[in-house]
């Protein structure tokens, strides 16, 4: 029977069941667990339930010093943790005053954009599997291996990379490490057709997410959706662009829309924005030899640095979508409060639920992987 | 390896074996285990996210015969990737019981072994080992996909010379490990899983099967109740 001639029969409210959809189930991404009341195969009602990855990490930053939160707060977000540093370096640059030498911040936006880069990758190999597409998971997760291997030799560490701190980057770019980079770039470029004819034109998913997951423009805007979720409803609304950070103002580049708002319109976005990222990120090895320069600002001895008092507010835009910390500082070595602000509490809770509810089952782990939620982020 | 691994003392009374073929049948099972293993399919903790790259092309598990599996009944290796909050430890411990033996834990990333970056927190829990029989560690934050694989290749070494039987010590000291779950979860912390009935099935009962946990455990237990499906 195709989808589309699928009656549901309206069962009486006995024939309801319900189902735990996680957290050990192959569907979910990551540690995270949604209860669905079913009806047949259709969804009535869904919860989620997060808290499987909570660590307290909002209390952890408080008892520790400015600097050893640097190594915290990759961890909030585990396949795109480059924002998460970069934002809470912003903010404690904001209270501190300090001025961010011009190199650190090119360099910066180069690996803000090949994290997303990565990301996109991980994402997209892991909604392929949701659909039965095992090959672009294999190759997409390979891909982005090189990825990893670019920040390795760049940070010292293929995930976690503790590169970012206030006042610039920790070390600078190693020799020749701007070839490998274009060569690595150039490498995906040539993939990208294939990516399209195994994925993004493949009926199987066509067919399997158009329509599937939709929200108008007007609800994602309620709910608090950011990132290439909204801009998959059709709006132009880009942090890197309305509130430019970093030089991302000198930079030339596209922000990617669709209009339809489903599944297939959110990964597409996500497609486009591959392309785009590494049309920044050649602007970036275009730009970086010719400027000079240290490459962070001297800041007081970090073991005993007392950030004066204030609060702060910075936000970026990562691939999840829109990352803000809000740091309330009373002068003293260690933060008085920080807030972290993450997408994927607004997606993988309030929105997940919403999506999922009058869908059918099998499309729960589809809309989870095109919303492309971070459980560790959600529970934090 | 940490030095607080348990090592089982004494072996528990077990039918005398009689045929004389038995140490080779022995040998031969435990060769054909170490080369077909599955992995549940489980992500805990973020050490997941080293997981895929070691399973996809470039780094390859499956070479070695490992294979993640969705359900725990079919398992042999229970991957804890990572920390492990106190809500997700209940859910590990369930899926760990549920497992059919022989069972092999790995404790993947520093968080398993002695609490890690989270030593402070509040929600998780420290030591992996003294709430299930861990076999292996393999340490870092995050460990490489080399790591990983390095570190299930010595637990195919120790399963095929029969070294890796510390599931078994989940039988002989089951009151030390309900100890340390109770004192974690409360005195009202039971599973479905009958383990101390288990424990006399395989002939595994020891002398610390029981003790004062189980005996509170067997005061609040409400029986086992048949699933009710409401369709």
């Amino acid at each position: 029977m195709r989808p589309e001639n699928y009656q549901a029969i309206n069962h009486p409210p006995s024939h309801e069941y319900e189902l735990n959809f996680g957290p050990n189930h192959p569907g979910i991404e990551g540690n995270y667990a949604l209860k669905v009341k079913l009806q047949g195969d259709q969804v009535v009602e869904a919860h989620a339930d997060g808290g499987y990855l909570h660590r307290g990490f909002e209390k952890l930053m408080e008892g520790r010093l400015w600097i050893q939160n640097i190594a915290l707060v990759p961890r909030i977000c585990v396949p795109d943790p480059v924002p998460m540093e970069m934002a809470y370096s912003l903010a404690v640059e904001e209270l501190g005053g300090l001025e961010v030498p011009i190199r650190a911040q090119w360099i910066r936006v180069m690996q803000l954009e090949l994290s997303r880069i990565a990301a996109h990758l991980f994402t997209f190999g892991g909604h392929a599997a949701t659909t039965g597409m095992y090959t672009t998971m294999y190759w997409g997760v390979a891909d982005r291996d090189l990825f990893l291997d670019l920040f390795e030799e760049l940070t010292g560490g293929r995930v976690y990379h503790i590169y970012n701190i206030p006042g610039g980057v920790r070390r600078d770019i190693p020799d020749g490490y701007l070839d490998r980079v274009t060569s690595t770039l150039d490498y995906l470029e040539s993939r990208l057709p294939d990516y399209d004819n195994l994925f993004f034109t493949n009926q199987v998913f066509v067919k399997r997410a158009t329509g599937t997951g939709t929200m108008t423009q007007q609800q994602a805007l309620e709910w608090g959706v950011t990132g290439p979720n909204l801009r998959a409803t059709g709006l132009k609304l880009d942090v890197r662009r309305d509130d430019p950070y970093l030089v991302y103002d000198e930079i030339d580049f596209d922000i990617a829309t669709e209009e339809a708002g489903d599944a297939w319109a959110r990964t597409l976005v996500r497609r486009k924005e591959l392309q785009q990222s590494i049309r920044i990120v050649r602007q970036v090895i275009e730009r970086l030899p010719s400027i000079g320069g240290p490459i962070r600002c001297p800041i007081p001895n970090p073991l005993a640095w007392n950030v004066p008092a204030g609060e702060a507010y910075a936000r970026i835009d990562s691939s999840k979508g829109e990352v803000a910390y809000y740091v309330v500082s009373t002068g003293g070595d260690k933060p008085y409060r920080v807030h972290v602000r993450g997408p994927s509490s607004m997606h993988a809770v309030q929105v997940l639920e919403n999506l999922v509810t009058g869908g059918r089952l099998e499309d729960v782990a589809q809309i989870m992987f095109s919303l492309d939620a971070c459980p560790p982020e959600v529970d934090r | 390896m940490i030095k607080d691994i348990p090592i089982i003392a004494e072996q528990a009374q077990q039918p005398r074996r009689t045929n004389p073929l038995a140490h080779v049948f022995d040998e031969l099972m435990n060769f054909a285990r170490s080369r077909s293993l599955f992995m549940l399919h489980y992500c805990t903790g973020c050490g997941a996210i080293e997981l895929p790259p070691a399973m996809t092309s470039r780094f390859d598990m499956e070479r070695l015969g490992i294979q993640p599996m969705v359900t725990p009944r079919q398992a042999d290796i229970l991957l804890v990737t990572g920390y492990v909050s106190i809500k997700t430890l209940k859910r590990i411990i369930l899926t760990y019981e549920q497992m059919g033996s022989p069972k092999h834990v790995i404790g993947i990333c520093s968080c398993t072994v002695n609490g890690g970056m989270y030593w402070q927190s509040y929600a998780t829990a420290k030591k992996l080992d003294e709430y299930l029989p861990v076999d292996l560690y393999i340490a870092g934050c995050m460990p490489r996909p080399e790591a990983v694989i390095s570190g299930l290749q010595k637990l195919i070494d120790n399963i095929k010379h029969g070294k890796s039987d510390n599931w078994k010590d989940y039988y002989q000291r089951y009151d030390h490990y309900l100890g340390n779950q109770q004192h974690l979860f409360g005195n009202n912390w039971q599973t479905p899983t009958d383990v101390i009935g288990e424990a006399r099935e395989y002939g595994l009962f020891g002398p610390q099967t029981l003790g004062q946990h189980t005996e509170l455990l067997e005061s609040v237990q409400k029986p086992l109740q048949p699933l009710e499906m409401k369709l």
